[in-house]
């Protein structure tokens, strides 16, 4: 479960990021966050998996408080976590097995096992066939759903993915959705921050709309 | 042993990635451990120089006539009890007279002169063989010249005084240009370990992401650092036997006025250890710095 109470995030001599921002999302819930370029959508996912700290105000994950979480203790908050990036982050001269497999390594999984996960994770997202393939050499779509098996594989109660559609076409963003629904239906939180409404408008979640850094709508499966 | 196992490959990885960088690294590295090898050898050789001379160094304390005999004794176990003395011995006047006699026969006539023994009483002193033992011989020496029993002092020690000085020198001014060129040395390593942190600025991004724990990030940098360090101490090494190899080879007019203070055969197996730990130490400071300044690790 996250809750957010009374968040405020403003970056220095800037104008407020996210201004009182409450919330709460349940554990399996599958949440839209929208709203338009700059309206706080990317500080508030970074603020779930700590990559940036709130100026004030709590932020509780599975009633842990995540402002107390010291920074030696990070990495077990992070292990909880699925981050699906909008420009990927994947390291282009790795094969896509490489890169799903860095999760379970950073963990000391066992060559075995991480082999086995890695297999069964890439059949999830449809890559099984391009596991051996430098990642700079499959397409973007493809690119995408390495990202996806990544977050995945650790078995991560949360799973949030920061604008995972913005480089894709129609067609392909609709496929990486439903991947994510699959992912979702194993009970996995999954937070989606997209501006695209007609994507929206297609998948009938809760929806949880941000305006210049406030919480304008909080409303559960209806188009906007 | 599965994590460090991990980190050294990956340490190795980084350090064969940027082959050139890191070739150019190690090749300063040893080059600045060169010279304070080369201060370091030929420091331990004046200390064994004058280790050797210290062993025939002989102290005469020249005993006032009429001392009381209790106060002598009291003065020879004062001299006794100190560390640098090997042997003490007292040579009463009678017996110097005797000696005299002996070592010079042909020049007895002249004690025939004497009623009584023309020689003052002695306490002759043998030191230990000690490397730094000059400086404390002499210091000793005042001290036990200020009792009242004590005319005078004999104390042949000039060449090793000397030989003291120049070692002295020679370990200032080790010192002071081995601080230097240590100092380049770190900068260097620091610099090369902050080259690979940017070259893999990325992926340590996505190690944080995914819950890499902070030593899981930081180990093979730490590693690079060290396995640079430490072979710049072996390569320092192996230039520093060369040198002293070539030394003779190359400069042999002033190889005759030093042979006798160097020994130039062999490399003493300390020097090796000293470059090798040095070398190891600096690789890994330069890179723990290096990673406290460019990896973030807490959030922003």
């Amino acid at each position: 479960m996250i809750q957010f109470f009374h968040v405020y995030k403003q970056y220095f001599r800037s104008n407020e990021a996210l201004s009182d921002i409450n919330l709460s999302i349940e554990r399996g819930e599958f949440v839209f966050l929208t709203g338009a370029s700059g309206a706080g959508k990317s500080t508030l996912l970074k603020l779930i998996y700590k990559e940036e700290e709130p100026s004030k105000g709590q932020i509780l994950i599975d009633s842990v408080n995540s402002t107390l979480i010291p920074p030696a203790r990070l990495y077990r908050l992070r292990r909880q976590i699925g981050i699906v990036f909008q420009d990927f982050k994947l390291l282009m001269n790795r094969t896509v097995h490489e890169n799903v497999a860095i999760p379970l390594l950073v963990r000391g999984d066992r060559k075995a096992a991480v082999e086995k996960k890695v297999n069964s994770t890439l059949a999830l997202v449809g890559l099984s066939h391009r596991k051996r393939y430098l990642t700079s050499h499959i397409s973007g779509g493809e690119q995408q759903r390495v990202a996806i098996a990544r977050a995945v594989i650790g078995n991560p109660k949360i799973l949030i993915a920061d604008e995972p559609t913005g480089n894709l076409d129609t067609e392909l963003s609709i496929e990486v959705i439903r991947i994510f629904e699959k992912i979702n239906a194993s009970g996995i939180t999954t937070i989606i921050a997209t501006h695209d409404l007609n994507l929206i408008n297609l998948f009938p979640k809760r929806i949880i709309k941000l305006d210049k850094g406030q919480l304008v709508l909080d409303r559960a499966s209806e188009a906007v | 042993m599965k994590f460090m196992l991990r980190a050294v490959q990956q340490a190795l990885t980084n350090i064969l990635r940027n082959k050139s960088v890191n070739f150019l690294c190690l090749g300063i590295i040893a080059f600045t451990l060169l010279v304070p090898g080369i201060f370091s050898f030929i420091s331990f050789h004046l200390d064994r120089y004058i280790s050797r001379l210290s062993e025939n160094i002989e102290a005469i304390f020249y005993i006032r006539d009429n001392s009381d005999s209790a106060a002598i004794e009291k003065l020879l176990q004062r001299i006794e009890g100190n560390l640098l003395v090997k042997e003490v011995g007292f040579t009463s006047r009678d017996r110097a007279r005797l000696n005299f006699a002996r070592e010079f026969p042909e020049l007895e006539y002249i004690l025939a002169e004497f009623s009584d023994s023309p020689f003052p009483a002695s306490i002759d002193v043998k030191f230990r063989s000690d490397a730094r033992s000059v400086v404390q011989i002499e210091s000793f020496s005042r001290d036990i010249e200020k009792s009242s029993l004590v005319e005078s002092v004999q104390l042949n020690m000039d060449w090793a005084r000397k030989i003291a000085m120049i070692k002295k020198f020679a370990s200032f001014a080790g010192m002071f240009l081995s601080a230097i060129l240590l100092i380049v040395s770190i900068f260097i390593i620091f610099n090369v370990v902050k080259i690979n942190i940017f070259y893999r600025k990325d992926e340590i991004n996505i190690l944080r992401l995914v819950g890499a724990t902070d030593w899981y990030i930081k180990t093979p940098f730490l590693l690079e650092g060290l396995i640079l360090g430490s072979l710049g101490g072996l390569l320092a090494g192996g230039l520093l036997l060369l040198t002293i190899k070539a030394f003779p080879v190359y400069a042999g007019f002033v190889f005759n006025i030093v042979k006798q203070l160097i020994d130039f055969r062999q490399l003493p197996l300390k020097i090796f250890w000293e470059l090798l730990i040095t070398g190891s130490a600096i690789g890994l400071l330069s890179a723990f710095m290096s990673l406290r300044r460019f990896i973030k690790t807490s959030p922003g």
